[in-house]
């Protein structure tokens, strides 16, 4: 159902190789601070093609800001980022062609629609999706010529993952994108995400639920005050830690200090 | 392929202009401030003093009202329209969703800029044709050289605006420092109360505000009167335009 995505051709790109693996995303020392608060500490991380990367942590871990200094939005203190091989700060508009993006908690312009606001979306890319046929995959198809204030918690967040595929990504960053919905909603999109890794699409997704993790992510990245906890599959965090799931995990790697 | 990508960014700013100008039209504050109130203050003067000299000198108070109700046209969406759709569009972190996409800032204040002018010439289209058709004014000078000097004074304005747009870091900032822009010039550049009702001193410190100068231009070319330091004016201008061009390139911030 989400063939649409994938217009093919996108190995052609130069991916770098390490230890026989295609890297989507590499980020190393990476430090950002905002007045004397280190926000970002020393973070180094690296995701594959093709797999759903996750950034657990709790609130104020610096999630958003990593995401916002590896695209560039913010500067780095120190340390470097590489996303599908090039520097996002020298190549914008490069990257963005190539990269989708939902940042949380977005808002858009006073009155504007649902048709209106992809139309302006679709119209920045060279070879966009066609967004008729996202909306139609996402249910959303009815409230094209509807105003996005009116839309429901859910319907917006759909909204967004659709914005963040018109450009027909390779990879896709997702901030928090299921905060705030209920049940219902979450487990719909949750089941749009898997059908889009079904197709290949690499996601980075940012969340502080575990089962969300436990449900989406390859593997996960746990960070406390923007510093690294502990990286591995699910699996492996939970069989480093004395439990069985990943939320008792989760909280036991979290109280490391406390602990030792 | 240059021609392609031409064509790709024209398609991209008309497309980009079309959704802004909706939404611009769906909100009516700019066309209270930018088309109502000049065409409003346009009808007081006339009917109240319309036909009498403006003070001392040999014209009346509509022709002299005539240039400068174009001028708060231009102002309105130069001070207030532009630096508070992008300060808005900050502070609902709509620029940052702009920003993780290929768009150019140039695209996007392209598009905003369009909508403004688009307000300005409704309103100086307005304005004209009240003035013309209900308190029969007729214009003494060149009105090709009227609508030469509008766009210069345009220009210079837009540019300012576009400036201020980029140092107002949030809406709070925005209102703050569109005030203290937009009011001094409207009120004291004879925008809306004739400049010859001024006391001679504060008619000196009007004249360094820049839309005191344009609205000078303006208004002599209107009343075919010879303009005095026209060329000092006209380097003014397009001073203010290159210099704060090249500095909102420095102060665009995308958050």
């Amino acid at each position: 159902m989400l063939d649409s995505y994938l217009t093919g051709g996108y190995t052609m790109f130069p991916v770098r190789r390490n230890e026989s693996m295609k890297l989507c995303m590499e980020v190393n020392q990476l430090t950002k601070s905002f007045r004397g608060r280190t926000v970002v500490d020393h973070l180094s991380f690296r995701v594959k093609e093709q797999e759903v990367f996750g950034l657990l942590g709790p609130n104020g871990a610096g999630k958003s800001t990593t995401i916002e200094t590896v695209l560039g939005l913010k500067k780095a203190d120190s340390g470097t980022a590489e996303v599908l091989g090039c520097d996002p700060v020298k190549k914008r508009r490069e990257i963005f062609e190539r990269i989708g993006v939902q940042l949380q908690s977005s808002h858009y312009q006073n009155y504007i629609r649902v048709g209106e606001i992809c139309e302006e979306m679709s119209v920045l890319y060279s070879h966009p999706a066609d967004y008729h046929k996202l909306l139609r995959q996402f249910k959303l198809e009815q409230f094209e010529k509807q105003p996005v204030d009116k839309l429901s918690g859910g319907e917006r967040q759909k909204l967004s993952v659709v914005l963040a595929l018109i450009p027909n990504p390779e990879l896709v960053f997702l901030d928090e994108l299921t905060t705030g919905l209920d049940t219902e909603a979450r487990r719909e999109v949750w089941q749009t995400l898997k059908a889009l890794k079904e197709k290949g699409t690499t996601i980075f997704l940012t969340t502080h639920y575990m089962e969300e993790a436990e449900s989406l992510c390859d593997r996960i990245l746990l960070i406390k005050d923007g510093k690294k906890v502990t990286q591995g599959t699910v699996k492996e965090v939970v069989d480093d830690s004395p439990f069985d799931n990943l939320e008792d995990a989760y909280l036991w790697h979290m109280r490391g200090e406390e602990r030792a | 392929m240059a021609y392609e990508r031409g064509g790709e960014s024209m398609k991209r700013f008309w497309t980009l202009y079309k959704v802004e100008q909706k939404l611009g039209l769906r909100c009516p504050d700019m066309l209270i401030f930018g088309v109502g109130m000049p065409v409003g203050v346009l009808v007081l003067i006339a009917v109240v003093a319309g036909n009498k000299t403006a003070g001392g000198s040999s014209y009346t108070f509509l022709q002299s009202a005539f240039a400068s109700l174009m001028a708060v046209g231009i102002c309105a969406s130069a001070f207030m329209g532009i630096p508070l759709t992008v300060a808005d569009y900050r502070d609902k972190k709509i620029l940052k969703h702009f920003f993780v996409t290929p768009c150019t800032p140039m695209t996007l204040m392209s598009a905003i800029v369009a909508c403004s002018v688009a307000t300005a010439v409704l309103s100086g289209i307005a304005v004209s044709v009240v003035a013309a058709f209900v308190f029969q004014y007729r214009m003494k000078g060149s009105p090709f050289l009227f609508i030469c000097s509008y766009l210069l004074v345009m220009t210079a304005m837009y540019s300012i605006g576009v400036f201020l747009a980029g140092l107002c870091k949030s809406v709070k900032m925005a209102n703050v420092i569109t005030t203290a822009v937009y009011f001094p010039m409207l009120f004291l550049s004879g925008a809306t109360i004739p400049f010859e009702l001024f006391p001679k001193g504060m008619q000196t410190v009007a004249s360094v505000l820049p839309l005191t100068q344009g609205i000078k231009l303006m208004k002599q070319i209107s009343m075919g009167d010879p303009v005095e330091n026209a060329a000092g004016i006209i380097i003014l201008m397009i001073a203010i335009t290159v210099i704060c061009s090249l500095l909102s390139k420095f102060t665009f911030r995308w958050e």
